[in-house]
């Protein structure tokens, strides 16, 4: 069974149909790439899948479990009220909370949900909820090289360093989806490869990636699925070989040749 | 009359003057940012509504607020205000916090969709999202302009002598009578005192939330 199951997403701003019936699955631990000319709607299907814009039509379910429906008839979508822990975003600009430290930045949200979640009984368990969260922020920071900068600022780190954090940040609550939403775009190009060789690393049977790249070099060589994305449909999806090699769409050729990312590489 | 006689009488006035800052200031504050959301809010008849009273409080001098709060309910309803320092606090309260709520207006629209965005994803609801990761932000770019009214209201507390509130500046006019003009330019000596340790104040809180760049 599929880990992340999409079928049928539409979404429209006014009049402008961004997203125009997008199906496809994910398989645990796989990491999918979605490719494709800017306005071609894959941030808007990532700010779909995580819920920043709530799609107009379609059915998403994680493991089985259906997490959000849209008839598409103007009633309320359905959406779980969880489902925000099983989705992980990391943003193109970073979005680190710049008055708190590396740290602080990796605890926050999870001291206030796991709060919540343990309602009366946190007194009790208080201490034992705060370690375990700064030790696996501990971990998670070595986990992206950056131990040594815990109780730095993030306007004091590169960008580069900056998107690690945000990384590590948005693995504290261990979603089964983490979704890359043009991870190295706002990075001068020597930085790129500090963060693309972290997403790497971070493939895992535990978690399933969905990565918005122009890094195509990157899509093809850590990929295991590639979607070619234009106007708002999925014009072409394979494994790397099939897209990057054999196109069969002329669009996707277009795009790969335009690019210089085709067949020389 | 000598100067520590004066010097007595004006310290009177100050404590009124100082009352009526502090009150101003801690309620103000609080309720500028409640006007603020109002002024915010989706519900269109309500931001009309918050800024239809922001446009009558902001564009009627605050000397004529005073006034009609203290003799307006009277008139009308036959309940009049029961001290005259209340209504120089209610007006002063009501003018001031619509003045911060669009300072924090501002602020809080200032602040990148990113910061809320991000605090979404990670689970947090609105209001966690506002209270722990906004407004601490809000307050470090609102901290000049905030200032400023902080020390204008200083010398705005001057205006409750229209309704016989004797603050300091009425305390020292009160000796023209005898013919004694010096005390009222003394009086100045009070509020360059007070805005001074108001501008260490402001510049020791600027001081403390540099830390980092937003």
């Amino acid at each position: 069974m599929a880990l992340l199951e999409v079928k049928n997403l539409k979404k429209s701003f006014g009049s402008t149909q961004v997203l125009k019936g997008v199906s496809f699955t994910l398989d645990e631990g796989e990491v999918l790439s979605v490719i494709g000319s800017s306005g071609g709607g894959k941030t808007t299907l990532l700010r779909c899948l995580n819920f920043l814009e709530i799609a107009d039509e379609g059915e998403i379910s994680i493991a089985g479990e259906t997490v959000f429906k849209a008839l598409g008839d103007g009633n309320k979508p359905y959406i779980d009220p969880n489902v925000q822990e099983k989705m992980g975003l990391v943003f193109q600009q970073f979005n680190l909370f710049p008055q708190y430290s590396v740290k602080q930045n990796l605890t926050l949200a999870p001291m206030i949900v796991e709060k919540k979640k343990a309602g009366k009984g946190y007194k009790s368990r208080k201490n034992e909820i705060i370690s375990s969260i700064e030790a696996k922020a501990l971990e998670l920071l070595q986990m992206v090289n950056l131990t040594e900068k815990a109780d730095t600022y993030p306007c004091f780190l590169s960008g580069g360093q900056q998107q690690r954090v945000s990384i590590a940040r948005a693995l504290m609550l261990e979603p089964e989806v983490l979704c890359f939403d043009e991870p190295t775009s706002s990075l001068d190009p020597e930085l790129t490869g500090e963060v693309l060789s972290v997403i790497r690393n971070l493939k895992s049977p535990e978690r399933a990636m969905i990565v918005v790249t122009h890094e195509l070099e990157f899509a093809r060589k850590v990929a295991d699925h590639v979607i070619f994305f234009a106007d708002g449909v999925i014009e072409e999806q394979g494994t790397p070989d099939e897209l990057f090699i054999n196109p069969k769409s002329s669009k996707t050729a277009a795009f790969l040749g335009h690019v210089g990312g085709g067949l020389d590489l | 009359m000598g100067f520590v006689e004066v010097t007595q009488a004006l310290l009177l006035g100050l404590w009124n003057t100082f009352l009526i800052f502090a009150l101003t200031l801690v309620l103000a504050l609080p309720l500028g940012l409640v006007i603020s959301f109002g002024s915010m809010s989706k519900i269109k008849p309500i931001s009309y509504l918050v800024k239809l009273i922001v446009w009558i409080v902001r564009g009627v001098p605050l000397m004529l607020q005073v006034i009609i709060i203290y003799y307006v309910p009277g008139m009308l309803f036959g309940v009049p205000m029961l001290s005259r320092f209340n209504a120089v606090i209610v007006s002063f309260v009501i003018n001031y916090a619509c003045y911060f709520s669009e300072i924090y207006r501002g602020g809080i629209e200032g602040i990148p969709a990113g910061q809320y965005e991000a605090g979404k994803v990670l689970g947090l609801s609105k209001s966690e999202i506002f209270f722990k990761i906004v407004l601490m932000q809000v307050v470090k770019r609102i901290l000049a302009p905030m200032g400023n009214e902080v020390i204008t209201l200083v010398k705005d507390t001057a205006l409750a002598r229209v309704i016989m509130v004797v603050e300091i500046i009425q305390a020292a006019q009160n000796f023209a009578a005898y013919g004694l003009m010096w005390p009222l330019f003394y009086t100045a000596v009070f509020y360059l005192v007070i805005v001074g340790v108001l501008t260490l104040l402001l510049g020791f809180f600027e001081k403390k939330l540099s830390y980092y760049k937003a």
